[in-house]
């Protein structure tokens, strides 16, 4: 692990889940006495504060930043980004001398961010511990790097999960849902000779492949990474075990050979119109499933990728501040952070309340779930205290996504995992290939 | 005043613009491939001589880019300035809806390449897609054919996308340069008995020969560069069927920050398009000679 990277000043020593089950105790106790000492939002009523986002639901961002503006008296300057090329967009506005006060992020960006001061680092701000604290203990290190800098805040979470054809399933004979990749397998070849002819559809495009290695990685039963960062996969021979099921499930048909490029958006009408039997992406892919009406999109349910067994990834993305923001707007900037990726000045999670309602996004912290208004606004058909209790119990961060050298590993990933799924490479060669990626990230040396 | 002095004061403003936008971040970008640059963008950073340039050129997936690129741009090149032609030769005859046709012309080039890149996925889609549907009825595939997610066929793809939106430039282009051929040169090599092939040889191509170089090098140049259609169709997959040096780029400057190996590659493309603009140049470019 490469802790001068991200600043480390602590002994090393001290492990970082400790570190983070401890923050989150001194959060939740000392946060009322910091909070009571610290600038208040009050005092920064008039500011203006630059935010830049990408572009889903745009009007959805555009009535929380005018229901905040209208609370406090502040001013907001949206500026929205395509979320093609947003991490491009964001990077030349830093580098070009127009950085954001406020904006969303890439996770594996955060880290990477504060690093450059391009972020700041929300340690001391009035009621960040307690932000911290009353997170799933799983999502912390999120937001949170390893010197225990406060990197972000959550602007919505996810799980993957596995929508899946209740007829399909049931039809082909089985009662349940896959409680293991080789499962998945097999039901998918059942479900194929039923006359399905690709049963299985994910997001396997070449950037985003990555999220798949852990999820698979994690339903397998492997820790992709240890406690410090270092890649440990490829030590592990239940790696190869989940390489040879990715690279079975494509070679033998069970997907269509075309999910190496395919949207998600096909996927969608794919398994809403009855041509795959399961899709499995976060969780809330299961609305538009149901909501595009498709023939088969009544039969769609949601489950755990791997049962009750194993673990899947959580993901989501955050939100920072920039690194120049001071004074009163500071104040104010992290007044609007606190309402959009925690809760407002009532205490309540109005923001998430509104992002369940319209896109099912979820937020990582237990409270949100127990939130009648979240319970009232979430679509019906979704199983929220499954997605709950994945949150919780069944699913992991990986918390090495969000080191500063992370996005070059990603971005040669999905040269590797193709190449695996193609036949030109076999699971021991990717194994080492994903390790040789680790490396030459880490060292920036990758081209 | 001096017609060379009016002539140059006219150009200034264009000039200004031109060096503040391409020669300043040129000379930068030249500059920045010498140094290791910060990853906050402060300064200028270590200098490191041409190491930028040994570490890309020791690397084999440069190699292997470059190869790619130059294929893709080929294609591109080859096919939009041939198929440009034939359009542009077709719309210069009359015929009932010429007009109309040559208002469609300016669709294609009216959408951002992006824009191409999306519509062509769906064109080329394994399950869904229109030309699969067009080769099935002409029994010329028995099955779904997954163009985009075969790494055989995804470079050629990828490039008949950005050929279909370029070639309509090249079409616009052309027909612009037939326009402004006097009919009577071909009246009179018709009354000389000279043919459809050689008249074309004779007097349509020359006629046409500068703008032939004009285009060719603007197709140099976006074949080379091409970024976005990629980005939409197959994000360089699968594998790096697909991956272009403008990809490299990309990844360097704004995944890995790494301006200095970016900027190396980004000169190592520019001397590349300058070598293929050159060539098209010496070939093509001789004086009308009808």
């Amino acid at each position: 692990m490469e802790s001068s990277e991200t600043g480390s000043g602590l002994n090393s020593n001290l492990d970082r889940r400790s570190l983070l089950t401890a923050m989150g105790v001194a959060g939740l106790t000392t946060a009322p006495l910091i909070s009571s000492s610290m600038m208040s939002s009050a005092d920064a009523a008039g500011q203006t504060i630059n935010f830049t986002a990408w572009e889903y639901q745009p009007d959805t961002i555009k009535s929380l930043v005018k229901s905040w503006s209208g609370k406090t008296g502040n001013k907001v300057n949206i500026s929205f980004i395509p979320n093609v090329g947003y991490t491009a967009g964001i990077q030349a506005r830093q580098r070009g001398g127009k950085p954001a006060d406020v904006f969303y992020n890439f996770a594996y960006n955060s880290q990477k961010f504060v690093n450059q001061k391009w972020a700041a680092d929300l340690r001391g701000l009035p009621g960040a511990d307690k932000m911290v604290a009353e997170m799933f203990p799983s999502a912390r290190s999120r937001f949170v790097a390893e010197n225990g800098a406060i990197v972000s805040a959550p602007y919505f979470s996810a799980v993957h999960m596995l929508q899946y054809n209740k007829k399909m399933v049931a039809a082909a004979g089985f009662s349940s849902t896959p409680n293991s990749l080789q499962e998945t397998y097999d039901q998918c070849k059942k479900i194929k000779a039923n006359g399905v002819a690709s049963p299985y559809v994910a997001y396997w495009v070449k950037d985003f492949v990555e999220e798949y290695l852990h999820v698979y990685l994690l339903a397998g039963g492997v820790k992709p990474f240890d406690n410090k960062g270092d890649p440990i996969f490829m030590d592990d021979p239940k790696t190869l075990e989940v390489l040879e099921w990715w690279q079975a499930m494509y070679k033998d048909g069970m997907t269509p050979k075309s999910v190496l490029t395919d949207d998600p958006g096909k996927h969608t009408t794919s398994i809403a119109n009855g041509d795959a039997a399961f899709y499995a992406l976060h969780h809330y892919f299961l609305r538009d499933i149901v909501e595009s009406k498709g023939s088969a999109s009544a039969d769609i349910a949601q489950a755990k990728i791997v049962g009750t067994g194993g673990k899947t990834l959580q993901m989501g993305e955050v939100i920072q501040m920039g690194g120049k923001v001071s004074g009163k707007k500071k104040a104010a900037a992290w007044d609007f952070m606190k309402t959009y990726g925690y809760k407002d000045s009532k205490g309540e999670f109005s923001t998430f309340q509104k992002w369940a309602a319209s896109g099912a996004l979820c937020a990582p912290y237990p409270g949100f779930f127990k939130d009648p208004k979240v319970i009232a606004a979430f679509p019906k058909y979704m199983d929220l205290s499954l997605i709950q209790d994945t949150f919780q119990n069944s699913s992991d961060i990986v918390p090495a996504r969000t080191l500063p050298w992370y996005q070059g590993f990603q971005a040669q990933c999905g040269t590797v995992i193709h190449d695996l799924l193609l036949g030109n490479s076999n699971p021991r060669a990717t194994a080492n290939a994903l390790a040789i990626a680790c490396k030459t990230a880490k060292s920036g040396s990758g081209l | 005043m001096p017609n060379r002095r009016f002539g140059f004061y006219l150009a200034l403003p264009a000039i200004l613009v031109l060096l503040v936008l391409l020669a300043i971040p040129a000379l930068l970008t030249l500059f920045q491939s010498l140094f290791v640059v910060p990853d906050d963008g402060i300064g200028i950073g270590q200098f490191t001589d041409v190491d930028n340039y040994l570490f890309i050129f020791k690397n084999e997936i440069f190699w292997a880019t470059c190869l790619r690129s130059i294929v893709f741009a080929a294609i591109f090149i080859i096919g939009s300035t041939l198929i440009g032609l034939a359009g542009a030769l077709l719309l210069n005859e009359k015929f009932v809806g010429r007009l109309f046709l040559r208002g469609l012309l300016v669709l294609p080039w009216a959408c951002p390449w992006l824009i191409v890149g999306i519509i062509w996925k769906w064109f080329l889609d394994g399950n869904i897609g229109l030309l699969n549907g067009v080769l099935m009825r002409l029994n010329l595939i028995s099955s779904n054919q997954d163009f985009l997610s075969n790494p055989d066929t995804a470079l050629v793809m990828t490039a008949l996308a950005a050929t279909w939106r370029q070639s309509c430039l090249v079409a616009l282009l052309l027909l612009a340069g037939l326009q402004t051929m006097p009919r009577d040169i071909w009246d009179a090599a018709s009354v000389d008995g000279a043919g459809i092939i050689q008249r074309f040889r004779h007097i349509t191509l020359p006629w046409l020969r500068p703008a032939l170089t004009v285009v060719t090098v603007l197709n140099v140049i976006y074949g080379l560069m091409q970024f976005d259609v990629i980005f939409a169709m197959t994000q360089g997959g699968p594998g790096s069927a697909t991956t272009l040096l403008s990809y490299l780029i990309y990844r360097q400057f704004f995944i890995f920050t790494n301006f200095g190996v970016g900027s190396a590659l980004a000169v190592a493309l520019a001397v590349i398009a300058l070598i293929g603009g050159l060539i098209a140049v010496k070939t093509l470019y001789r004086k009308i000679e009808v």
